[in-house]
């Protein structure tokens, strides 16, 4: 089966398990359209009961760049309530609910990998670190560049990046920006496995088939409780 | 270690302070050992004053010659406690200490070199990343005393390493050296005893150089939330914090007209 909700997303299943794929080649932005649609594919697998499994990547050789900053900036400025000096009263509503898909994302009671090639940066590693299982090609590169443009991580990529490196190591690629190769990220923890480039969505789909013949959704439901919690 | 002092250096309780390139570079100078003669090794407010000069944008904490401290001195505390001095009281200002040097809202990098115990290893453990030589060794050596790390190490070891090895240590008073302890992820880097300071420096500044302090304290305090907040608290301020940042950045380039389409 496969759906669409815009451009920006394309979304199939085989076999109950659920693959989305950024879809804007070749560098897959997160336009505000993207979150928007995003939100809407996760809620739609949600709300299906035959997906036991939910597998990301990127359309083409890479995962994602991340944010548009462009779109981004003038978002901000007029979604954001701010006092008479400017200083900002309460959080524009469309971050919060780019913040909640990524909150529902990770909340899920399936299990989800991304499947990442190439650039996986800002917001795309906020994205992945969300995921359950991040499987990556030996040609991946990550990275939080967001203090190079004056900016931090926003959709929890601080949070979850120090659970899973530490403070240390956290505050070095975040302060620094700088991008880290696969074999970096898998030392550091960031990814859990490196494939071939070319195989990586192919394994990552079948791990996904694997683990879900494994269990049932109910036992499913309660390893995932145990193991992830929220 | 090659440092050449600079004028502007200030000394209290044999520790120095000298700010260079908006580094603060903290020096424990009471060699060879750099015992740290009391549980409150230095007045708050000093600590306080060095660590809020304005544009000071990290912290290097270092130590003289060729041990990073060996930690309390025993004996004075047996001393203070049979002169009837409050100890605890000394306690709890030795925590408020490495309380604030853990909750600064810029990075501290800790320099390691040669033996780092007890109450010196407490000193590394609040900073946010610890650098070591290759002759450093670690240890809790306050078991054999018949006593356990009292200025929170026993917390914090336990957060870097987890239960089993923090165990060992605390209760095995075990020695650990340079490579173990990065295994161990006790320590972040291990660098060559001759260019210690100097890696430890450059991180610093590669961190910090082409930040504005706003984009520092940011990080920092969603990096200090993470640790204090609920998972869901510390997101969701992380999201307010680059709405902020965002801002202040939109302004910024309205005003200059810069409208270059860079993503990331």
């Amino acid at each position: 089966m496969k759906a669409t909700f815009g451009n920006a997303i394309q979304y199939q299943t085989h076999e109950g398990t659920g693959h989305l794929i950024l879809g804007q080649p070749p560098s897959n932005t997160m336009t505000p359209g993207f979150f928007e649609e995003f939100d809407q594919a996760i809620d739609r697998i949600l709300n299906d009961r035959h997906i036991r499994a939910l597998v990301i990547s990127g359309n083409g050789r890479h995962f994602s760049s991340g944010a548009d900053l462009t779109a981004l900036f003038p978002e901000i400025q007029g979604h954001s309530t701010v006092d008479n000096r400017g200083n900002l009263l309460r959080v524009p509503g469309f971050m919060l609910k780019n913040h909640r898909s990524f909150l529902k994302l990770e909340s899920m009671t399936i299990p989800v990998i991304s499947a990442i090639r190439g650039v996986c940066l800002g917001s795309a590693l906020e994205l992945a670190l969300s995921c359950h299982f991040r499987f990556s090609g030996e040609d991946a590169v990550f990275g939080l560049p967001e203090a190079t443009f004056n900016l931090i991580p926003g959709l929890g990529g601080v949070r979850n990046l120090s659970a899973i490196t530490g403070k240390a190591k956290a505050l070095e690629l975040i302060l620094t920006g700088k991008t880290i190769p696969a074999s970096e990220a898998l030392t550091l923890g960031i990814v859990d496995r490196i494939f071939p480039k070319r195989e990586v969505v192919k394994i990552s789909l079948g791990f996904a088939l694997n683990i879900m013949q494994g269990f049932h959704k109910e036992k499913n439901k309660m390893y995932l409780k145990k193991y992830f919690p929220v | 270690m090659q440092r050449e002092n600079s004028p502007e250096m200030e000394i209290m309780d044999n520790i120095t302070w000298e700010i260079r390139d908006n580094i603060g570079i903290l020096t424990l100078n009471n060699p060879p050992e750099n015992y740290l003669d009391r549980p409150d090794f230095l007045p708050i407010n000093t600590l306080k004053q060095w660590t809020s000069e304005e544009g000071l944008k990290g912290v290097l904490f270092c130590a003289g010659g060729k041990h990073f401290s060996a930690g309390g001195k025993l004996e004075n505390l047996f001393k203070m406690i049979s002169a009837n001095e409050d100890v605890s009281a000394r306690m709890e200002a030795g925590k408020s200490l490495l309380d604030h040097l853990e909750n600064l809202n810029i990075p501290i990098v800790v320099a390691i070199q040669g033996i780092c115990f007890g109450g010196g290893l407490e000193i590394a453990l609040a900073c946010h990343i610890r650098i070591c030589s290759e002759n450093a060794l670690f240890a809790f050596p306050e078991i054999n005393s018949g006593i356990l790390p009292g200025l929170g190490g026993t917390l914090r070891v336990h957060e870097l390493t987890g239960f089993p090895a923090s165990m060992k240590m605390i209760l095995g008073g075990d020695m650990i050296n340079a490579g173990e302890a990065l295994e161990l992820k006790l320590v972040d880097y291990i660098t060559t005893k001759s260019g210690l300071f100097d890696h430890a420096f450059s991180l610093l500044k590669k961190m910090t150089y082409d930040r504005p302090l706003d984009v520092i304290h940011g990080v920092m305090q969603a990096l200090q939330n993470s640790r204090k907040l609920s998972r869901q608290e510390a997101m969701l301020q992380e999201t307010r914090i680059f709405c902020e940042l965002a801002l202040a950045e939109a302004k910024k380039r309205d005003a200059s007209g810069d409208a270059t389409g860079r993503m990331f």
